[in-house]
């Protein structure tokens, strides 16, 4: 009942922001629905007994990155008319008839191969009991020091380049005189 | 959940046959439902609550800076002027709504229901007792440090929806300085994690005793800095003084909430109050023994040997113990708050961002390995049992 309840709220919040993302025309407001959209994700993640991950969702996306995305957004100039001050429109139409039959024969095939894949997890094994309180958060952590060693130090080494870039790009350059 | 308000009260007997009755009436096993009542019932009581300790804290603030500068302060609206957040929040909900005309109405009406959402969700794992705690967690912790940053999306869309240049350099101070200040924070979180070998607030707490020797804050000289690390860097994710750059009256007017009026501006005070003390209530449960009571009275054990008393009886009144070892703690840390604030001069920009990344966040990193040394190298134990078996040894020896 209560977990049929949070998934149901989660799935809908899940979809719902990420359609109003997508049909929303003011970037900002976007952001704010794809701020819904994770936190339905980290519900989702909830139901499915992976609290761990549900609490990274929240403060990997909720702290960081839709802060982040906000910051951009607001020093690139998110304003709300389509029309930039050049009278140009900013969102022009995508794509001609070309594109468009490309791409829905993209999303045909790729349609089919997801179906394909999902065939089997919906016809078998229906029923998985849920152990209320075991705890995810140890198992992610030896699995991470041990099976994963090379994701986990590949995506630190990953993170030390982002550094790097950051400091090299916001510094101040100094200029060469001679 | 393995410990909550809900399993708590199930263990008395009344409430058992209570729902006996209700499934023999209802037809159904009505456990659940008895179950979400006590919940709600709960949750509302801990939202009044709290919303009466945001708005006492008003109250506190002014009562304390009339103290320090040697003024008397609000002594008009009831005892010792104790009302006077009453007459303020009948006056906010009375005052017209303004919107400017030129704000980003959506994202306007949003920001202040975002920073409440953010302080309120992280109630539900705050420890008050060992039996009142709306959801002990498994990642307990954690879960509070996520929530709590939505504050700074709320802080900084207030600022940007505004559309004033004031409320735009006070909400992207505000939320900088929120996401800079985490760090440090959550690194000295994770440092007392260590120690205790979880996250849920349960396991972070029944690892302390009730005596002072006993709390994480004396249990190695890493976590004893560790302790002032945090303490700042949540002063600082609060927005509170020294730290109060997002609304420095001097520069910015009232910096991300100059265009708020009546009730909304009220959220964000509330807001504001009620973040200040989760903040301290953490800082309590992390370092200071959170609700533990000195020779374990709250469980009730000795109640029940030494006086005869029922179980139930005994173990009722060491929750209330609890809760008070819990709220004295939290209220004291209240109290240094607001007395920090009315006695150091704010800092500048970069003053901010210096002692944040230059200072907390190296000393914060230093004490997370000091803490995981000390553990590898005395087996976990802490400096005064240390102290303790060197004396008892050294005894031994004469």
């Amino acid at each position: 009942m209560f977990s049929n309840t949070l998934f149901l709220a989660s799935a809908l919040l899940t979809i719902g922001g990420a359609i109003a993302v997508v049909y929303s025309k003011n970037l900002m407001h976007a952001c704010i629905y794809l701020l819904a959209s994770l936190f339905g994700v980290a519900g989702l993640y909830a139901c499915i007994g992976a609290d761990f991950l549900a609490a990274t969702q929240l403060v990997v996306y909720a702290g960081g990155v839709v802060i982040l995305m906000l910051f951009a957004i607001m020093l690139t100039g998110g304003t709300s008319n389509k029309i930039n001050r050049y009278g140009l429109e900013k969102i022009p139409a995508m794509g001609n008839k070309k594109t468009f039959f490309t791409a829905g024969f993209a999303a045909l095939v790729s349609a089919m191969i997801i179906i394909k894949i999902l065939l089997p997890v919906f016809s078998v094994n229906k029923v998985t009991t849920l152990s209320a309180n075991e705890s995810s958060v140890e198992k992610i952590g030896t699995l991470l020091a041990t099976d994963h060693i090379l994701a986990f130090e590949i995506s630190s080494v990953l993170l030390l380049g982002a550094l790097i870039g950051a400091a090299v790009i916001s510094r101040p350059r100094k200029e060469i005189h001679d | 959940m393995n410990s909550t308000v809900v399993s708590y009260f199930s263990q008395s007997n009344e409430l058992t046959s209570l729902i006996a009755g209700l499934s023999k009436l209802l037809g159904f096993d009505a456990s659940s439902l008895v179950a979400f009542i006590i919940f709600a019932i709960f949750a509302g009581i801990i939202v009044a609550v709290m919303a009466t300790i945001g708005g006492l804290g008003t109250y506190a603030e002014r009562k304390i800076s009339a103290d320090l500068q040697a003024r008397i302060g609000p002594n008009r609206v009831g005892p010792f002027g104790l009302l006077q957040f009453l007459a303020d929040g009948v006056k906010m909900i009375l005052k017209e709504d303004i919107i400017t005309s030129n704000a980003d109405k959506f994202t306007f009406n949003l920001a202040p229901v975002l920073c409440l959402v953010g302080v309120f969700a992280t109630l539900a794992v705050v420890p008050y007792s060992s039996g009142f705690m709306l959801a002990d967690l498994n990642v307990g912790i954690f879960y509070l440090v996520g929530m709590a940053s939505l504050v700074g999306v709320g802080v900084f869309l207030g600022g940007y929806a505004s559309n004033s240049k004031w409320s735009m350099l006070g909400g992207m101070r505000g939320a900088s300085q929120i996401i800079s200040y985490e760090i440090p924070a959550t690194l000295s979180i994770i440092a007392i994690v260590l120690l205790a070998g979880g996250l849920s607030m349960k396991t972070l707490i029944n690892g302390q005793g009730g005596a002072p020797q006993d709390w994480y804050l004396f249990h190695n000289p890493f976590a004893f800095m560790g302790f002032f690390v945090y303490f700042i860097s949540a002063l600082a994710e609060t927005n509170r003084a020294p730290f109060d750059l997002p609304e420095a009256e001097s520069e910015l007017v009232s910096g991300y909430h100059t265009e708020y009026t009546g009730m909304k501006f009220g959220l964000f005070a509330l807001a504001e109050y009620i973040e200040v003390f989760v903040v301290c209530g953490v800082a309590v449960a992390l370092f200071l023994g959170g609700y533990k009571v000195p020779f374990d009275l709250g469980s009730g054990q000795i109640l029940v040997e030494k006086l005869g008393l029922d179980g139930m009886i005994a173990q009722n009144i060491g929750q209330f113990l609890e809760l008070g070892s819990f709220f004295t703690k939290t209220l004291i840390l209240y109290y240094v708050v607001i007395w920090v604030r009315w006695t150091l001069p704010r800092l500048r920009v970069d003053q901010l961002m210096t002692l944040c990344w230059k200072y907390l966040t190296p000393i914060a990193l230093f004490n997370l390995i000091g803490c995981a040394v000390w553990m590898y190298a005395f087996n976990g134990k802490s400096i005064f049992t240390l102290l303790f078996h060197a004396a008892a040894s050294g005894g031994g020896h004469h």
